[in-house]
C-alpha cells in the first residue's frame, strides 16, 4: 500500500514539474535519463603467450579468434544481451534467447555478468581440443543449470525445450508439448543408473562414453576453428 | 549474416557439443572444410592507393569480385598485388563494407560513380545500412527522374518517323506544337481565342451606358448582344474543331475522353450548345444563365499552353492528403469555436450569432485572419473565446502548408530542371564534338567491322541526309540459298529481284531490329516490303565518318537488294548472323523484313 501511495506522490511530483516546465517554456529534455549511464567497461585479455598455455589453440588460431571478436565487441566483454542477440543471428527461425542464456551461464565460470575473451577462449579450447573427459564434464556443467552437481528432471525439461526452441515454429512433424517430456524420460532412462531421480556426473559420463553415437558426434567440431 | 557475427560461428558450433549427449540420433557429418592457407595480407591496389586487409576478411562475401576467384584476374605478378583501375575514393567504402559488414554511401559522390563501382565489385546496393539508405534511395530517385526525363526528350524530340500515318502527325502536332510550324501556329491560334472567349465574358458584364439614356444601366453583354453571340459562336466553334480533330488524332480515344483537358474542353463548350437547344423554353432560361457560368472554365484551356499552371495543378494532385488534413482540421476546429461562440454569445442582445451554423461563418473569418468585421462577438466571453479561435486558426493553417510548398518546390525545380537540360544539352554536344577526339586505332577497326558486316549482308550503312523513305515492292521469284559464306558474292540470285534506284540508298540492318517476316517453309514470296530504317544518333554520326573514311566500294551499288537468306528451321531473326548450318536445297526463304518504325 504504502509503495503505491509514494508511487502516486512521485508522479503527482513529476505532472507538478511538468506543468511548470510548460508554463516557464524551458525545452530541456528529461534529465532523469543522464542517471543511467552505461558503464563502459574496457577489458583486455592477458598476453598471447599466456593464452597459449592455457588453451590448446595455435598462435595464428588466436590471433584470428580474437581479431573476430574485437570486432564485434571492441570494449572486449561481451554481456548477456550481446550473447543472446548474436546467438539469434544463428538461429533465426526460432527463439534461441533460454538457450544463450544457459550457454552465458556455462561460459561465465566467475558469474560476473560478461563474458571477457579468456573466458570464451579457455571454453572453446575444451570443446574443441579438449579430451572426452572435459567436453563430457562441460556439457554436464551446461544441463546442471543450477551448478549442484547433479541434473534432475526439471533441469533437463528446460534445457530440452530450450533446445527445442532453437527450432521454431515451423518444423515437421509439428512439435507436441508431450515430446518434449518424452525425449527427458529418455534421456533420464538411460543417464539415470541408480534411478534416484537424478544424474550426477559420474553416471553422465560413464553412459556417455559408453555409447558410440555420442562419441562420435563429439568429435565432429574437431576442426572448427 | 552480417560479417562480424561469422566471427562468432566457431563459438555456436562449439556450443553445439551441448546437444551430443542429448541427442538421440547420430549426428551429420561435418562439412568438408577446404584447408584454408596462411590467413595472409592482400595487397590491393586501386589505382596507386594500397589498400591492405586480411584474406579472410575479402572472403566473408565470396560471391562479389573481392571475395572469390574472380579477383584473380586482377593479380599482378610483378608487383605481387591486386591492382584495380578504379576510384580509390570509393573502393574505401567498399572495403569497409567488407571489414564491417555495413555498406555505406558517401553523401558527396556521384551516385551513378557510385552505382557504378558497386556493380564492378559485385556488390548489390540494397544491403546499404539503414544510417545511408535514405540519402541513397533519394539520390537514386532524382537520378532516375533526370534519365527519364531524358528519355523522354530523345523519344519526343529526334525522332520524325516520316511515314507516320496522317492522324499520328496530328497529334504529334498537337502535343508538342514546337514540332512544325502548322502546329505552332494552331497552338498560338487556340490560345488567343481563348484569351478573347474570356475577355469576351467579363467585358459582356460591365455595365455600358445605353444610347438611349435610359435610368437603367445595361451591362455591354446586354447592349451588344449580337456582337457578344457572334464572337461567342466563332470561339465556340474554334474550339469544337480543335476538340473533334485532338478526339480524330488521339491514339486512345477512349483514354483521350477520358482526359482531365477533355473534359474542360467539353464543359466550355457545352453551356453554348445547351443554349443553342433550350434558348426557347422560358422556364430554364434562369437555368441557362447558370450555364453561362461554366463558360469560365475556359480559362483552364490555358493549362495546355502554359507548363506553370499543370506544376500547380500536378501539386495540388500530389499533395491531396496533406489538403484533406487541412481540410478536416480545420472543419474540426471550425465547429468546435463555432459552438463555443454561439453558447458565449446566446446571452447578449442581438447578438448577430443566432445559431451554430451562422457561426460557423465568424469562425472561418476569424482564423483565416479575415476579420470583415461583420459578425463581431461583444460578451465578455465570447471575447475571449474569439481571441483563442484567431490565434489557433494562424496555427492550423500554416502547418499543412509548408508541406504543400515544399512539393510544389520539388516539382517546380525539377522542371525547371528539365528544361534548363534541354537547354544545356545544345551547348552541351558542341562542347563535346570538340572534346572527344576519336581514337584512331579503334575508329579503323571499328569501321573494317562495319564494313565487313555490310559486307556479309550485302547492305549498307546510310547517310542520314540521303535517307529517303522507300516502300519497294519486290518479287522474289525462287530465290535461291545463299549461305554464309557465299553471300557476299551472291547477287545473282538478288539482283533479280530489285530495282534500281537512281541515288545511292541502302538501308542498314542493325542487328536487334530485324523481324523475321515468314516462318516456315516459304516456297515463293510474292513481295517483300522492304522500308527502310532511321539511324539514331551515334550510328549516324559514326555513319558520317564512315563515308568519309573509308571509301566504299558500295557508291557504285546502287540497288536495294532484298535480304534474302534462307535457313533451316528454325527461322532466326538476323541475317548476319550467317552460320545458319546447313541449308538444304529448297526453297526455303525466310524473308527479313526491314521495317522501319
Amino acid at each position: 500500500m504504502s509503495s503505491r501511495r509514494r508511487r502516486c506522490k512521485r508522479q503527482l511530483i513529476k505532472f507538478t514539474q511538468h506543468i511548470a516546465r510548460l508554463i516557464t517554456g524551458t525545452l530541456n529534455s528529461d534529465n532523469e535519463d543522464e542517471e543511467q549511464e552505461s558503464t563502459t567497461v574496457r577489458c583486455h585479455p592477458e598476453n598471447l603467450e599466456q593464452l597459449q598455455l592455457q588453451t590448446h589453440f595455435c598462435r595464428q588460431e588466436l590471433q584470428l579468434l580474437y581479431r573476430g571478436f574485437k570486432n564485434e565487441c571492441p570494449s572486449g566483454v561481451v554481456n548477456e544481451d550481446t550473447f543472446k542477440n548474436i546467438y539469434a543471428v544463428f538461429f533465426p527461425l526460432g527463439d534461441s534467447s533460454k538457450y544463450a542464456q544457459f550457454l552465458f551461464n556455462a561460459f561465465d565460470k566467475d558469474k560476473n555478468g560478461s563474458l571477457s575473451f579468456e573466458e570464451l577462449v579457455c571454453d572453446l579450447s575444451v570443446l574443441l581440443r579438449g579430451t572426452t573427459e572435459e567436453k563430457l564434464n562441460w556439457a554436464f556443467n551446461l544441463y546442471d543449470i543450477n551448478k549442484d552437481g547433479k541434473i534432475t528432471k526439471e533441469e533437463m525439461l528446460d534445457i530440452l525445450k530450450s533446445i527445442y526452441d532453437l527450432m521454431g515454429k515451423s518444423i515437421h512433424p509439428r512439435l507436441k508439448e508431450e515430446a518434449v517430456r518424452q525425449h527427458v524420460r529418455i534421456f533420464f532412462q538411460k543417464m539415470d543408473i541408480n534411478q534416484d531421480g537424478v544424474v550426477t556426473i559420474d553416471e553422465f559420463s560413464d553412459c556417455c562414453q559408453k555409447d558410440e553415437n555420442i562419441m562420435q558426434s563429439l568429435k565432429i567440431f574437431d576442426n572448427a576453428v | 549474416m552480417a560479417a562480424g557475427v561469422a566471427a562468432w560461428l566457431p563459438f555456436a558450433r562449439a556450443a553445439a557439443i551441448g546437444w551430443m549427449p542429448v541427442a538421440s540420433t547420430p549426428m551429420p557429418p561435418p562439412p568438408r572444410e577446404k584447408r584454408r592457407g596462411q590467413d595472409g595480407l592482400i595487397i590491393l591496389n586501386v589505382s596507386g592507393s594500397r589498400f591492405q586487409t586480411w584474406r579472410n576478411t575479402l572472403e566473408r562475401y565470396p560471391d562479389t569480385l573481392l571475395g572469390s576467384t574472380e579477383r584473380d584476374f586482377f593479380f599482378h605478378e610483378e608487383s605481387n598485388e591486386y591492382f584495380f583501375d578504379r576510384d580509390p575514393d570509393i573502393f574505401r567504402h567498399i572495403l569497409n563494407f567488407y571489414r564491417t559488414g555495413k555498406l555505406h554511401y558517401p553523401r558527396h559522390e556521384c551516385i551513378s560513380a557510385y552505382d557504378e563501382e558497386l556493380a564492378f565489385f559485385g556488390i548489390i546496393p540494397e544491403i546499404i545500412g539503414d544510417c545511408c539508405y535514405e540519402e541513397y534511395k533519394d539520390r537514386r530517385r532524382e537520378n532516375t527522374e533526370r534519365i527519364q526525363d531524358d528519355e523522354e526528350n530523345e523519344n519526343s524530340k529526334d525522332m520524325v518517323p516520316p511515314d507516320m500515318s496522317f492522324r499520328e502527325t496530328m497529334w504529334r502536332a498537337f502535343e508538342n506544337p514546337h514540332t512544325s510550324t502548322m502546329a505552332l501556329v494552331f497552338y498560338y491560334v487556340t490560345g488567343f481565342f481563348i484569351a478573347v472567349s474570356v475577355m469576351a465574358n467579363v467585358v459582356e458584364t460591365v455595365p455600358c451606358r445605353s444610347e438611349q439614356n435610359r435610368a437603367k444601366e445595361v451591362s455591354c453583354g446586354e447592349r451588344y448582344s449580337v456582337a457578344f453571340f457572334c464572337l461567342d459562336t466563332a470561339c465556340v466553334m474554334i474550339f469544337t474543331v480543335e476538340y473533334l480533330l485532338r478526339l480524330i488524332a488521339a491514339p486512345s480515344r477512349y483514354k483521350f475522353v477520358k482526359s482531365v483537358m477533355s473534359i474542360i474542353d467539353v464543359v466550355a463548350i457545352m453551356p453554348y450548345y445547351i443554349g443553342l437547344v433550350m434558348s426557347d423554353n422560358e422556364d430554364v432560361s434562369g437555368a441557362f444563365v447558370t450555364l453561362r457560368v461554366f463558360r469560365v472554365f475556359r480559362i483552364f484551356k490555358f493549362s495546355r499552353h502554359s507548363a506553370g499552371l499543370r506544376i500547380l495543378g500536378y501539386t495540388l494532385k500530389s499533395c491531396a492528403s496533406e489538403l484533406g488534413f487541412l481540410l478536416f482540421s480545420l472543419t474540426m476546429a471550425i465547429i468546435i469555436f463555432a459552438t463555443v461562440m454561439f453558447y458565449a454569445e446566446k446571452g447578449s442582445t442581438s447578438s448577430k450569432f443566432t445559431s451554430i451554423p451562422a457561426a460557423f461563418w465568424y469562425t472561418i473569418v476569424t482564423m483565416t485572419t479575415l476579420g470583415y468585421g461583420d459578425m463581431v462577438p461583444k460578451t465578455i466571453m465570447g471575447k475571449i473565446f474569439g481571441s483563442i479561435c484567431s490565434l489557433s486558426g494562424v496555427l492550423v493553417i500554416a502547418l499543412p502548408v509548408p508541406v504543400i510548398v515544399s512539393n510544389f518546390s520539388r516539382i517546380y525545380h525539377q522542371s525547371q530542371r528539365a528544361e534548363k537540360r534541354r537547354a544545356q544539352k545544345a551547348s552541351k554536344q558542341a562542347g563535346q564534338a570538340l572534346v572527344c577526339k576519336t581514337n584512331p586505332t579503334f575508329e579503323t577497326q571499328h569501321h573494317h567491322l562495319l564494313h565487313c558486316l555490310e559486307k556479309t549482308t550485302n547492305h549498307e550503312f546510310v547517310d542520314e541526309q540521303t535517307y529517303e523513305t522507300s516502300c519497294m515492292e519486290v518479287s522474289l521469284a525462287k530465290a535461291s540459298m545463299s549461305r554464309s559464306s557465299s553471300m557476299s558474292s551472291s547477287p545473282h540470285g538478288l539482283s533479280s529481284c530489285c530495282t534500281r534506284r537512281n541515288k545511292r540508298k541502302s538501308f542498314n540492318v542493325p542487328n536487334s531490329n530485324m523481324v523475321a517476316g515468314r516462318r516456315g517453309s516459304i516456297q515463293e514470296l510474292s513481295t517483300i516490303q522492304i522500308r527502310e530504317r532511321p539511324v539514331n544518333n551515334s550510328r549516324s554520326s559514326l555513319n558520317a565518318k564512315f563515308e568519309e573514311t573509308v571509301p566504299l566500294n558500295s557508291e557504285e551499288q546502287s540497288y536495294i537488294t532484298a535480304a534474302v537468306i534462307s535457313m533451316p528451321t528454325p527461322p532466326v531473326t538476323t541475317p548476319e548472323s550467317g552460320a545458319l548450318g546447313n541449308c538444304p536445297d529448297f526453297l526455303q526463304s525466310n524473308i527479313v523484313r526491314v521495317s522501319a518504325l
